[in-house]
């Protein structure tokens, strides 16, 4: 039966999520904030509904969405990543209002978004992790049990922001004199991002690698992975590069790894889709970090190496439906590759380009490309949100194959106006290291020197302005 | 087989070319485009052209120096360096080599010896031929670049630069080669340089003799111009008197003042029993053929006087001045006096200043004083600053006689022999300090600047400046054709460029239309770019309200203006140098600004007593005749 489907977010994973109701042959009905309104979801949904002046304020506002979502008539949400899509109140206010949300219920998201319940839950069910403190108590009783933790396990230790997710509210803390420096500005910037002052310490695995497992499970528990994914390619935390399967060597640990997420996910009573994350260090320890329960920017890969539609798969299992594949149906084949072109300039610490016209975008085509992105020629990037353009998923039989595709794209991938990390992604694809596949947490930090490439587009643009300004001025002050 | 290939250090390049049975070929497409086309022939040529000449298997080719340095950035908006680091990808083998005035490096006036040697040190990076020349053939001019190009490991070629009439004989020049060696030692490569192309196959025959008599192991290389269409006939002569090396280039490209075809060369001495070591014709040929199609793009650039000039037996100009100096001579509506300037002024300033060689920067205030001679009305009576340093021996000692006492009275007034005695003879130029010209330079920018963008700065601070300012907005212009860069008129509506890039690659560029915004203070403008269309958006200027439209003003009225404390530019020129502050007091004759033009620098003196009011210049603007420079109050 056609079901109508808000679609709770904006950008590259609205369009996304649009294309997978659709393909069901449900209604995609789409939001936005006025920064939006060019927008290239609000064309490409059945509906599109101002939510209001934003920016942020209206994406964010609960009561708004749900109340647009039921003067729509709406049967379901999809909350995409970000924004509502961990907010354990909005998964509640759905399941409040009679409609149904898109994820994991609320008590789950709730619970795993907790990382001290989280943890708790691990411990009981076995599962090994970075040593760490529950949250800490307010005040100097706080401070006085984070030392004596560093004490114990030692230096360097991470301060973590309990509600804090996809990178953001951690901090990496070198000696006792900047633990009580920072953990002050911690909860402050936890209360401030999060709105929960919450925090907790962890002690640092130094270097390791960021290894994460897809999740599918359906209401019945019927839980399956869909394999590994790497994303240690990371700047101060934010992924930039994920590959699907990872690359490490020593297969038994990466069915290990993926078999613990399966058990990770039962232990949480985890339903629809969701993603399991682990560090893994040299030696070959692997620690539960966390369980994020949304579609991740990067579900990408693993679709293309599964060739199982996480987005659909997921709508299916939020209206009812079970699992139509068990484990041993999911095979991986091949190797795919995520790169986040973002608008950014990496030469200047990676500064948005947000505000800018994209004035020419010729985008790649052929063999094992994969585009998820919401720009176009003529499209001026709002300010207000992120910086992402467009995800360009690479796919290749062997790992070499891969990586000779991914700097064939990137060079036939144009995008003038902003500046972005196409260029610094092409000097990438080059590097040694990136090529064998080696590669940790570290990866950015220690290959400082990517950042000095030649950024041919923007060279090309520039002799179109002069071009430009010599047919501007009706005769040619050069040719002197 | 006896290629010489870059990276041979100069004692293998010596025992190869003695040790050959023929002769070798340097291609100076860089004096070509000087010549010929005003030096604008662009890096996108000479990439197009750069595979064949790989192949060509040249001694080496002549590809940067000269003014090329100079008009790289200031007309062509290509960085020096750059150009020859494109051009070495492209050319693994060929030598690369340069033309340099010694202490004059690629400009008009002596820098100081810590500028010399670091340009000269970073340029040795590329560049492995070294011609080095002093228009007085004055060797303590050129040391510090011998030295430097030495210390580089690069091949050093002295230059004796030629001319004709009484004093220059065989022994006056067998004298200069030994003054040479004498600093240089013998592992060099000498150069005879005929820029003129002067004398007949004969004299040149001789010189080439006379030289190998005295030094019989010499590696001489012989450089000419073809302007009165007879060098084929000295290298010819040079070659059978003993010369190892000569210049010619591509045949497509030729035709008026610059070297013969090289292929011409090749055959006619083919025929005396000369082989041209390790050349390949067919290379030499597919070159031209590349080149051909790309000539009628230069066409604006080429000279106003079509042919050749067998008068400059007369005149004597260098090949690399004629284009420009009849530009100069259009450009100045004295084109119609050139017969009079060529034939009887310029021979007759020549004996009078004292039959130095016509070469730069020499060559150019010959010009410019022949030019004002007949301009002027009276002969000498508006002395140039150059002329007058060239009277002082700024430059260095006159080679065979001072100029007559008259033309010292003219210059100086009646006290000359006082100024002679007081600031006669060459100038210790102090030493800058290197370190604070890259702060300088990296404020303007508002960037650290590179050691090349450094040593571009100290060469020619204001146009460098402009450059890197010009590359930072519209990047990298090699990538474009002369058929887009020196088009002239602007583009029409709807047209479509269709160019092959630097490397070859094609492209289409379909020109859209222009459209006023509503209350018309901005324009868009539409291309189609590869089939993508781009949107560009320029503000259109405001007409300032009651502006007033600059008037031409007569000569005699721009003098009048200057004795009432006006200061009006007299000539098309650039400011390189404001001497006075603003409520300064000056005294007649007292110096205002200095302004350049045709490359020669003019001092503007105060025609009054007073005190300067509002400076108007500003150092590096380019001023129109009657343009107001500065404003002196006459003291009643």
């Amino acid at each position: 039966m056609k079901k109508k489907i808000l679609i709770a977010n904006r950008g590259e994973i609205a369009l996304r999520i649009i294309r997978a109701v659709q393909e069901l042959g449900h209604i995609a009905v789409a939001i936005y904030e006025t920064p939006d309104k060019d927008a290239l979801h609000i064309r490409a949904a059945n509906e599109a509904i101002w939510l209001g002046d934003g920016p942020r304020c209206d994406y964010l506002n609960i009561d708004k969405v749900i109340g647009v979502a039921k003067k729509v008539g709406a049967d379901a949400i999809h909350p995409g990543y970000g924004f509502l899509a961990e907010n354990p109140d909005f998964a509640k206010a759905c399941e409040n209002n009679g409609i149904i949300f898109i994820g994991p219920p609320s008590e789950v998201i709730q619970a795993l978004g907790d990382k001290v319940t989280a943890r708790q839950i691990m411990k009981e069910a076995g599962i090994s992790m970075v040593p760490g403190t529950d949250n800490l108590a307010a005040g100097d009783a706080g401070l006085r049990e984070a030392i004596d933790f560093a004490d114990k396990y030692g230096y360097p230790v991470m301060l973590k922001a309990t509600a804090g997710g996809g990178g953001r509210g951690i901090r990496r803390v070198e000696n006792e004199k900047q633990l009580r420096a920072e953990l002050p500005m911690a909860r402050a910037e936890a209360k401030s991002a999060f709105n929960n002052d919450a925090i907790f310490l962890e002690k640092a695995v130094i270097n390791p690698k960021h290894v994460e497992v897809q999740i599918l499970a359906d209401k019945e528990g019927n839980t399956v992975h869909l394999g590994s994914r790497d994303c240690s390619i990371q700047r101060r935390n934010q992924k930039l590069v994920e590959i699907a399967p990872s690359l490490i060597k020593d297969r038994t640990l990466v069915d290990r790894i993926c078999e613990t997420a399966v058990t990770a996910a039962k232990a949480s009573h985890y339903e629809n889709a969701g993603t399991v994350e682990f560090l893994v260090d040299r030696e070959g320890n692997f620690y539960f970090m966390e369980i994020n329960t949304r579609v991740q920017v990067e579900h990408t890969v693993t679709e293309m190496v599964t060739g199982i539609d996480i987005v659909r798969t997921q709508i299916k299992l939020a209206l009812g439906k079970k699992l139509a594949f068990c484990q041993k149906d999911v095979h991986i084949r091949g190797f795919a590759v995520e790169m986040r072109i973002n608008a950014e300039d990496p030469q200047n610490n990676f500064m948005p380009e947000g505000g800018k016209t994209v004035s020419v975008y010729r985008s790649p085509g052929g063999y094992g490309v994969r585009l998820d992105g919401f720009v176009y020629q003529g499209f001026t990037i709002p300010k207000v949100y992120d910086s992402l353009l467009v995800k360009m998923t690479v796919f290749g039989f062997s790992w070499n194959e891969t990586v000779d595709r991914l700097q064939r794209c990137l060079n036939n991938f144009v995008i003038t106006g902003p500046k972005t990390t196409i260029p610094y992604y092409l000097k990438l694809v080059q590097d040694p290291d990136f090529k064998k596949g080696d590669f940790d947490t570290s990866f950015i930090e220690t290959h400082a020197h990517l950042i000095n490439y030649d950024d041919q587009a923007n060279e090309g643009s520039k002799l179109a302005h002069l071009i430009a300004e010599i047919h501007y001025k009706r005769e040619n002050p050069y040719a002197i | 087989m006896n290629r010489i290939v870059q990276g041979m250090g100069i004692a293998e390049v010596l025992k190869t070319v003695r040790g050959a049975n023929g002769y070798y070929i340097t291609n100076t497409a860089r004096d070509m485009s000087q010549a010929d086309y005003k030096n604008r022939i662009l890096l996108h040529t000479d990439l197009l052209a750069a595979p064949s000449r790989e192949e060509a298997g040249y001694f080496s080719l002549e590809i940067t120096g000269g003014a090329s340095v100079h008009v790289d950035i200031l007309r062509k908006q290509v960085d020096p360096f750059l150009k020859l680091e494109l051009l070495r990808e492209k050319m693994p083998k060929t030598m690369f080599q340069t033309l340099c005035r010694g202490i004059n490096l690629f400009g008009y006036r002596p820098y100081p010896q810590n500028v010399i040697r670091f340009v000269v040190k970073e340029f040795a990076r590329y560049v492995d031929v070294w011609r080095v020349f002093d228009f007085l053939n004055h060797v303590p001019n050129m040391q510090a670049v011998f030295e430097e190009v030495q210390a580089a490991g690069k091949i050093l070629e002295p230059s004796v630069c030629f001319s004709t009439g009484p004093e220059h004989t065989n022994e006056f020049y067998v004298k200069k080669v030994q003054e040479i060696l004498a600093v240089t030692g013998d592992e060099i490569v000498l150069c005879i340089k005929n820029h003129g192309g002067l004398g007949s196959p004969k004299r040149i025959g001789d010189l080439v003799d006379a030289i190998l008599q005295k030094y019989p192991e010499m590696v001489i290389h012989y450089h000419g111009h073809n302007t009165d269409g007879n060098d084929i006939g000295r290298i010819v002569a040079a070659a059978m008197a003993g010369a190892k090396i000569v210049d010619a280039s591509d045949h497509a490209f030729t035709g008026y003042y610059g070297p013969p075809p090289i292929l011409t060369v090749l055959q006619t001495l083919k025929e005396y029993g000369r082989q041209a070591v390790g050349l390949n014709e067919a290379a030499v040929m597919e070159t031209s053929e590349v080149l051909r199609p790309e000539r009628k793009y230069y066409e604006y650039f080429e000279s106003q006087f079509k042919g050749f000039d067998p008068t400059v037996q007369i005149h004597k100009l260098p090949g690399g001045a004629m284009g420009s100096s009849f530009e100069q001579a259009v450009k100045g509506g004295f084109l119609d006096k050139m017969p009079e300037i060529l034939h009887k002024e310029l021979p007759k300033v020549q004996v009078e200043l004292g039959n130095y060689w016509s070469v730069t920067p020499g060559s150019q205030i010959l010009w410019t004083t022949a030019v004002s001679n007949v301009q002027g009305g009276e002969r000498y009576s508006n002395c140039s600053g150059d002329l007058k340093n060239l009277l002082l021996g700024k430059y260095g000692p006159f080679p065979f006689y001072q100029p007559p006492d008259w033309i010292y009275e003219k210059a100086f007034g009646p006290d000359w022999r006082t100024v002679l005695a007081q600031e006669g003879g060459m100038d210790a130029i102090e030493d800058i300090d290197i370190e604070k010209e890259r702060k300088v330079l990296a404020d303007k920018l508002g960037y650290e600047p590179t050691e090349q963008q450094l040593v571009t700065y100290l060469q020619h601070p204001n146009d460098a400046v402009n450059f890197f300012r010009f590359e930072e907005k519209f990047g990298k212009v090699y990538v474009l054709p002369p058929s887009i860069l020196f088009r002239r008129g602007g583009f029409k509506l709807g047209e479509t460029l269709s160019f092959k890039d630097h490397a070859g690659k094609e492209h289409v560029i379909e020109m859209g239309p222009m459209q006023e915004n509503e209350d018309g203070t901005e324009t868009n403008v539409y291309l189609n770019i590869d089939h993508h269309q781009r949107h560009f958006v320029f503000e259109n200027a405001v007409a300032e309200a009651g502006e007033a439209k600059a008037l031409k003003l007569s000569k005699k009225e721009i003098e009048d203006l200057a004795k009432a404390g006006d200061v009006r530019a007299p000539f098309t020129a650039n400011i390189c140098e404001i001497s006075v502050k603003e409520g300064q007091e000056v005294k007649a004759g007292e110096k205002l600004v200095v302004l350049e033009a045709m490359k020669m620098q003019t001092p503007m003196n105060s025609e009054v007593d007073g005190v300067i009011g509002k400076i108007v210049a500003k150092v590096g603007d380019a001023v129109q005749a009657g343009d107001e420079l500065v404003k002196v109050t006459p003291l009643v």
